[in-house]
């Protein structure tokens, strides 16, 4: 059997330095710069900085019941889209995975992703207002005689963001769906198992890393998303990334917009560190 | 003759200085103008880019965005600009001053500057007057309303605003100090008189979003900067727009600035002079419905009726302590957020 070849260290130095000095300049220093800025102030009615350590941006945000309520409502909205994701997510996933044109439905499926968050949201706008395709389709119908408020409210901010994240729900099922084999549901029904059976007993279980990789992938997503939430919302549905796009882009106070990064940077590591205990669980079961 | 050789030496050595400019070729330079989109990034391209790239060879290079942004960067780049031209509004070009980003206004810079009425490059060079009235939904309000009507309870909760802080929003503040009886000093009566209105139906993010819903009925009301709305008024024949008598429309001004420390400070002279310039601001008047800055533009009597153009229109409009406005920013955005959308 031919072996690859050792690569030397000095050749895999320099291999990797490209992209470690980019990542370095254009991520870790500008991290570190937020983290930095994260502990200064901002002069009152100016856009300059005190570059003097002061915990006082963390704590207006713990102090104060608008930005927790801010950070509550992003982490359950991220939550039910994430769950909302999962629910349509199962049974699309194992469609597309027993169709023969797998491929271009996977593609359809990654549409959204590749189109960016701006479009997409802009066309929900037209789908969901008052005088929208949705409420003048029902009361064309007679359905309904005021309109549905579907902007403005969480249910609009949801929907545009299942819309958004679906994929990265849909692409880790069907990669772990793919490893299952035919045979094991083909058993399972063999000995008497119903549909709901199978699904509960055979492919829930061995779909679950897929299930917490696409869930924390939406989770994040979510918990960051800052367009769908801004347009949708209409500045009624405050999320944490709104907050600081305020604070950072139209307050200029840059100091407390980083403390509210760093908030939720910590959650995001939080929600990597559990996805990565369960993955690491789920391991040793199998 | 050795009198005229001297004679033409001297000549010679005092045209010197104007050489350069002179013979000046800015081929293979790039102007970069932060400015807003639609209409204005048309009319600036058309009148001011255009006949720059023609005289000097230089190319122009528009980034679009909101004045916030522009106002980011301008702190981000502080040391290291890459803008040179760029557009706020009126009260963030004194701030911008203040803190060194942009270079005083200077007619001996700019010689156009000289033209634009006293008093009123403050920061930056005022490039247009436009003031803060009523777009409404004339099924609502059959007659034009003053400000006090959209505190009738019938409209409670129709209304709509622009994200805050904003120009809009500010003006907002300080009509409902007034109708309180106080002014924007008082924040804690006019954040309180404005919650009488009631959440609002949205903050829009771009202005079909609310016309469209206004033009139904379902916006009572949007307090709304002129220029923008006359100019859409013509797409939707549900909408009007008045300017309030009491107490008169909110000024509010667009100023064009020079960046400072920027890499092409010549050109963007020019450019501001071009923007200043009698064509510009007619073209502003006429097609955007912004009040020219320049003394020198005549307009007719149809197009002036349309816009806020001479320093005695100016003096009748309400007038704000922008410098103190910003010091609360802070404070304000915060009570924006919980008091006038967090109810």
């Amino acid at each position: 059997m031919k072996q690859t070849p050792d690569i030397k260290p000095t050749a895999t130095a320099l291999l990797v330095a490209p992209a470690a000095i980019l990542m370095f300049g254009v991520f870790v220093l500008p991290f570190l710069f937020l983290v930095v800025l994260s502990f200064w102030s901002q002069v009152p009615g100016s856009v300059g900085i005190v570059p003097g350590f002061t915990l006082a941006n963390y704590a207006r945000i713990i102090g104060d019941g608008y930005y927790l309520g801010g950070l509550w409502t992003t982490l359950w909205l991220s939550g039910l889209v994430t769950l909302l994701c999962l629910v349509l997510a199962l049974p699309l996933a194992r469609w597309i995975y027993a169709k023969r044109s797998k491929g271009l439905l996977i593609g359809l499926c990654i549409l959204p992703l590749v189109c960016g968050a701006l479009l997409p949201t802009l066309g929900l706008v037209n789908l969901l207002s008052p005088l929208g395709f949705i409420n003048g389709a029902l009361k064309s119908m007679g359905l309904i005689k005021t309109s549905l408020p579907l902007l403005g409210n969480i249910a609009g901010v949801s929907i545009g963001l299942v819309q958004a994240f679906l994929p990265l729900m849909i692409l880790p099922l069907i990669s772990t769906i793919e490893r299952i084999p035919h045979d094991y549901e083909k058993a399972a029904m063999s000995l008497g198992a119903t549909r709901l059976v199978v699904w509960r007993r055979v492919l829930l279980p061995l779909m679950l890393p897929g299930i917490v990789a696409g869930s924390l992938l939406v989770f994040c997503a979510s918990l960051t998303a800052f367009v769908t939430p801004q347009i949708l919302g209409q500045g009624k549905v405050v999320t944490f990334a709104s907050l600081a796009y305020q604070q950072a882009a139209m307050v200029l106070d840059w100091p407390f917009a980083s403390a509210l990064g760093m908030v939720m940077l910590l959650f995001l590591a939080l929600a990597g560190l559990l996805g990565a205990l369960v993955s690491r669980g789920l391991g040793r079961r199998t | 003759m050795k009198r005229i050789a001297c004679y033409a030496a001297l000549t010679a050595v005092s045209l010197f200085p104007c050489l350069p400019a002179l013979a000046q070729d800015y081929s293979g330079r790039t102007l970069v103008v932060g400015t807003w989109g639609g209409d204005i990034e048309r009319l600036l391209r058309e009148h001011v880019a255009g006949p720059l790239e023609t005289k000097t060879g230089a190319k122009v290079e528009f980034l679009l965005g909101g004045s916030g942004d522009r106002m980011s960067k301008m702190v981000a780049e502080r040391n290291n600009p890459t803008m040179d031209v760029t557009f706020q509004n009126i009260y963030e070009a004194p701030a911008a001053l203040k803190e060194g980003l942009v270079v005083a206004p200077d007619a001996a810079l700019v010689p156009t500057a000289a033209n634009v009425w006293a008093g009123m490059n403050d920061g930056c060079y005022a490039m247009s007057l436009v003031g803060l009235g009523i777009a409404y939904s004339k099924a609502l309000f059959p007659e034009a309303p003053e400000w006090a009507d959209l505190w009738k309870a019938e409209f409670k909760g129709k209304m709509a605003y622009a994200p805050y802080p904003s120009s809009e929003g500010d003006g907002m503040l300080a009509v409902a100090a007034r109708i309180a009886g106080v002014n924007e000093h008082d924040p804690d009566a006019a954040f309180a008189k404005l919650a009488e209105l009631g959440a609002p139906v949205l903050s829009y993010s771009s202005l079909d979003e609310v016309f469209t819903l206004m033009d139904a009925g379902e916006i009572a009301a949007a307090p709304m900067i002129s220029g923008y709305v006359l100019s859409n008024l013509g797409n939707y024949e549900g909408i009007g727009f008045v300017f309030p008598k009491d107490p008169g429309p909110v000024l509010v001004r667009d100023m064009v600035c020079q960046v400072a420390n920027s890499p092409e400070p010549e050109l963007a002279q020019m450019f501001i002079d071009l923007a200043l310039s009698v064509e510009t601001q007619t073209a502003y008047a006429k097609e955007l419905n912004f009040g020219p800055t320049n003394s020198k533009v005549e307009l007719t009597e149809e197009e002036a009726g349309r816009v806020i153009n001479t320093p005695e229109e100016v003096a009748s409009l309400l007038q704000l302590d922008w410098s103190y406005v910003i010091e609360q920013r802070s404070d304000w955005t915060d009570r924006w957020n919980k008091q006038i959308l967090g109810q």
